[in-house]
């Protein structure tokens, strides 16, 4: 079981297109009000299985090819915040949309954090093993149709009630499938990229002509 | 022996164990579900279930689970060759012996509305055609169920279609609730209601862990229980489970106390568990369960017994209010949810709702604000209509168990009125009037009660279900009417012993200091036995006249509530604002909500309405746009602002909808999210910012039908369309929605060019796709949204 501790808000106020701007008051007591009921309200929950490469299942396009170049093992990882966070968003969308778009903001940067530890917990487990970033469907030409491939493989929908709709959208929302390559030579460090990032086409960097450095 | 008859003759009734484990176990191979195997290897699977039959199952579960159409997709099987051969394998191996078979249902593998967008209908479709295909078997079992609307779909699709017993059970986490949030009493007490055979959990933990759950299911219900609990936990590498047989049978036995009948086994467990049960058994004798709690309504994540005074919030009805009849007219039912959350937060635990207006479809209507309400709010709901076919509708669509208000003691009504309550397992609202209209005695209107008991119980509606409502006249008109409404009241009470509910406030029409009035009656009322009364929480006097008699009654123990929220309230009392001297431009570039509205009703005072708009709010608005458009402030600085000046506008509304003047609106715009995208956040935040820069947003939601973008565009005369698709698997049906718009006749101008202007957005679009799908404008963010509609409508 993982359980989260603490929400990177400038992470936060990035994604709601704010990057340099210092919280004032009354901003920073919504963020830590909100941040508070996300931590509370989240129920954190993941499944991972290590595959051997390469396998059919998990590779279609170029893309994720690339990405598992010179991998032996995968790993195949879905995580979710539950059910309950996609309430307290839709409540607040109703009575507060400010603070829903905060809380919002907030929990898709938990469940950023939820992967990482996730990340952690492999690499724990695997410490003769490099691992690449995780990598996405979604992500440059790897199809999002893998979304639900990847749940049945993990048995997401009965073990942590993760599935995905007829449009491979995963619901709950706040939730991630990816792929986390295992080699034991040390990998190149690739950068994600704008190509990869799903901030793509309403990032203010990139609008602006610049990068995250992501 | 059928089900029923096991269920009366034998002590316990066992069922199987994992038929998965086995599969795992034998690593037989099938291409995309294991359901394959039963065309593929029947032979093999029929040896399963003959091991369970051996080991002593009385009902043998078909190798069915995830047999539906949705999972079966890529395996080039139909569900009627699949489950067809599945209930084939278990008769077969059942020849010659006693043994039933269960048609085994789960989860479709979808997430309903509202976390996901499987609608009730498409879920009870899939479930429909199992049930059909799996008529041969002896029973109907749907299991490892996590959300309560799919199982209720599931039930019905069942009842419908089927005249065989439903065993239905649920799979909880160590919470005490399942994923989708359902609470184990709900769970009971909807289950019970709808008329299935059997509940009970499995799967998710070990027999060990589901003593919370059972324990409180048999509080709510006298079905017999059933436990079919997985070996433990797995390992996670070797997929091992931790309780071995012996132990697991003695978990089993130390439940046997809540009334649990039907025993079996769920991921891990193999034959031998199950011989182990048998053995276990074998001395022991069933104990049936005794509910507890007396009548009980709940939504999926809430059960509210009606053991005290619970308040029933009246202000979702249309009846007076011109806001309210707009906002269905438009479509807004934002403005109901708003409505249903402040009644809450001040006090409700039960929300009447009713949408009866001429001018709108009130099936549709009922059927939407019930979805709606139920995905933001857990208060039980009291489906309010006239009409047999709205109630009928509300009580098809509601998850959870409702009240119906109402039926009457004229014929009609109870022979329309009660089946429906039966067939979903309600609670009805009884009122003592008929034909005749209301009795002006007490008497009168206590036999009037007494036949609609004696209706409802004939029909196998149990009396605790029925509230009687003695009716509340004007005491202006006629002074001995309040004596006669309580004495009736109290007659029903103590004689019949059902419970009460009674709408107080037509008590002080034509008397000033009404609310003195109503909340004096209500304490009379209380004091005679009144369960659940009908106010309007929002008055302060009304709610707490209510919590102050549970303090001297005695069911608010140590005045716990009472304390909580009085202390609660006289803290944020003495928070005053001092920002006393800040205009109208600084309160809404700030965001400063309360002081913003406080500022406008004392400017119109002494300003014209139309000034305080184009003067100050439009300007504070603009300039907030510009400082968000330079990253001077960002997004959520940008919605409170809006929403700042939105409660300006509501004061303006108001003032003007006094003062008879027509609402100030800029235009009417259409928003959706196009068919298969659930996520609305984007779409949502746009509409605010068109709302407070005054325009009139027919919201149609999220997962929007093309066809009804289309014909609400007609039918409404709109001449602007936003669409919002977040995915990009979801950019089709923008094309496709953008397609119908065009083709549309009545959407043209003569010349065949379009008369409506589509804008769209949402993360993956671009410019170039926007204008390729055929867009007029592509809007980047919610200010460029305004912009765009300033363009196009002024």
């Amino acid at each position: 079981m993982i359980k989260l501790e603490k929400l990177n808000r400038s992470e936060a106020v990035r994604y709601l297109g704010g990057a340099g701007i210092s919280l004032n008051y009354r901003m920073d007591v919504l963020f830590s009000e909100c941040e508070s009921e996300i931590l509370k309200t989240a129920n954190p929950k993941f499944l991972y299985l290590e595959k051997s490469l390469p396998d059919s299942r998990l590779t279609a396009g170029n893309d994720i090819k690339s990405h598992l170049d010179g991998c032996e093992k995968a790993i195949v990882i879905c995580a979710t915040l539950g059910a309950e966070i996609d309430r307290l968003i839709r409540v607040s969308q109703i009575s507060d949309m400010a603070k829903a778009v905060v809380l919002d903001s907030l929990a898709s940067v938990a469940v950023e954090q939820l992967c990482s530890k996730i990340d952690e917990l492999i690499a724990e487990k695997h410490p003769e093993y490099y691992m690449t970033f995780r990598f996405s469907p979604g992500y440059g030409d790897y199809p999002v149709e893998l979304q639900p491939v990847i749940l049945n493989m993990l048995d997401a929908p009965r073990k942590i009630g993760l599935t995905a709709n007829e449009n491979y959208l995963l619901a709950p929302s706040k939730s991630v499938t990816a792929v986390t390559g295992l080699s034991k030579e040390p990998i190149a460090q690739k950068k994600r990229g704008c190509a990869v990032c799903n901030m793509r086409e309403r990032c203010k960097y990139r609008r602006n002509g610049e990068h995250c450095g992501f | 022996m059928d089900f029923k008859a096991y269920l009366q003759n034998k002590e316990f009734v066992l069922l199987d164990g994992a038929m998965g484990t086995l599969i795992q176990q034998s690593k037989a191979e099938y291409n995309s579900v294991p359901e394959e195997l039963n065309i593929t290897s029947a032979d093999l699977i029929e040896s399963f279930h003959k091991k369970y039959i051996e080991s002593g199952a009385d009902i043998i579960y078909s190798n069915t689970f995830g047999a539906n159409a949705y999972k079966l997709k890529d395996s080039g099987y139909t569900v009627e060759e699949i489950i067809g051969a599945g209930v084939r394998n278990a008769k077969n191996a059942a020849k010659g012996t006693n043994t039933l078979v269960a048609l085994d249902i789960g989860p479709i593998g979808q997430l309903m509305e509202p976390s996901g967008s499987l609608s009730f209908d498409e879920a009870y479709d899939y479930f429909k055609q199992q049930v059909i295909a799996g008529k041969d078997a002896d029973v109907i079992v749907f299991e490892t169920m996590t959300d309560l609307y799919e199982l209720k779909a599931a039930v019905l699709a069942a009842k419908e279609n089927s005249d065989k017993p439903i065993i239905a059970t649920m799979t909880f986490e160590r919470n005490g609730r399942t994923f989708t949030g359902v609470a184990p009493a709900s769970m009971a007490v909807t289950l019970t209601g709808l008329g299935v055979d059997a509940i009970g959990v499995n799967c998710s933990l070990g027999p060990d862990e589901l003593e919370p759950v059972i324990s409180e299911i048999s509080k709510y219900t006298e079905l017999p229980l059933v436990i079919k609990a997985n070996a433990g936990l797995p390992d996670p590498n070797s997929n091992e489970y931790d309780i071995m047989p012996e132990r697991f049978s003695e978990c089993v036995a130390s439940l046997l106390k809540y009334g649990v009948k039907l025993i079996g086994g769920c991921c891990g467990t193999t034959p031998e568990y199950i011989a182990k049960i048998k053995e276990m058994l074998a001395d022991k004798s069933f104990t049936a369960s005794k509910p507890v709690v007396d009548t009980v309504v709940c939504s999926a994540e809430k059960a509210v017994e009606i053991n005290q005074p619970r308040i029933i919030g009246e202000r979702i009805n249309p009846t007076g209010k011109k806001l309210f009849k707009q906002a269905l007219e438009d479509n807004n039912i934002d403005y109901i949810l708003t409505q249903a959350l402040s009644q809450v937060g001040a006090g409700a635990e039960i929300l009447d709702v009713n949408v009866g207006h001429p001018e709108i479809d009130e099936q549709k209507m009922m059927v939407r604000v019930l979805k709606a309400i139920q995905s933001v709010c857990d208060a039980p709901l009291q489906i309010d209509s006239t009409k047999p076919e709205v109630l009928e509708k509300g009580l098809r669509y509601y998850n959870g168990k409702p009240i119906v208000n109402s039926v009457n003691g004229e014929e009609k009504s109870l022979s329309s009125v009660l089946p429906l309550v039966k067939k979903y397992g309600a609670s009805v609202v009884g009122l003592t009037l008929d034909e005749n209209g209301i009795p002006k005695t007490a008497e009168g209107r206590f036999e009037i009660a007494k036949r609609i008991v004696e209706r409802a119980e004939k029909i196998g509606i149990n009396k605790k279900d029925v509230y009687i409502d003695c009716l509340t006249l004007t005491v202006s008109a006629e002074q001995d009417a309040c004596r006669e409404t309580l004495s009736a009241l109290h007659r029903v009470k103590t004689e019949l012993g059902c419970k009460i509910c009674l709408g107080v406030s037509n008590i002080s029409f034509g008397l000033p200091n009404r609310e003195l009035v109503n909340s004096t009656f209500l304490t009379m009322a209380l004091e005679e036995g009144l369960d659940l009364p009908i106010i309007n929480p929002n008055v302060a006097s009304m709610s707490g006249a209510v919590r102050a008699y549970r303090v001297l009654s005695g069911t608010d123990k140590n005045s716990s509530d009472f304390i909580n929220e009085y202390n609660k309230a006289s803290a944020t009392v003495s928070v005053s604002s001092d920002k006393k001297d800040i205009d109208i431009f600084t309160a809404v570039c700030s965001g400063l909500k309360g002081e913003a509205s406080a500022i406008t009703a004392k400017l119109l005072e002494s300003t014209d309405a139309m000034q305080i708009v184009n003067d100050m709010l439009i300007p504070a608005l603009d300039k907030v746009g510009v400082d968000f458009e330079n990253n001077k402030i960002f997004l959520p600085q940008l919605i409170q602002s809006a929403n700042t000046a939105q409660e300006c506008f509501e004061v303006i509304k108001n003032h003007l909808s006094k003062t008879s003047c027509s609402p100030v609106s800029r235009g009417k715009i259409i928003l959706a999210t196009v068919k298969g995208d659930i996520h609305d956040i984007g779409k949502n935040i746009v509409k605010v910012l068109l709302d407070n820069y005054g325009y009139t947003v027919v919201d149609l939601g999220r997962d929007v039908d093309p066809q009804l973008i289309v014909d609400t565009a007609v039918e409404k005369n709109i001449k602007m369309i936003g669409l919002s698709a977040l995915m990009t698997t979801t950019l089709k049906s923008m094309e496709d929605t953008i397609r119908l718009i065009r083709e549309r006749k009545e959407l043209q101008n003569p010349d065949g060019t379009s008369k409506c202007v589509v804008f769209v957005g949402g993360a993956v679009l671009t410019e170039d796709y926007a204008m390729k799908i055929g867009a007029d404008y592509y809007c980047r963010d919610a200010k460029e949204s305004v912009d765009t509609a300033k363009r196009v409508l002024g």
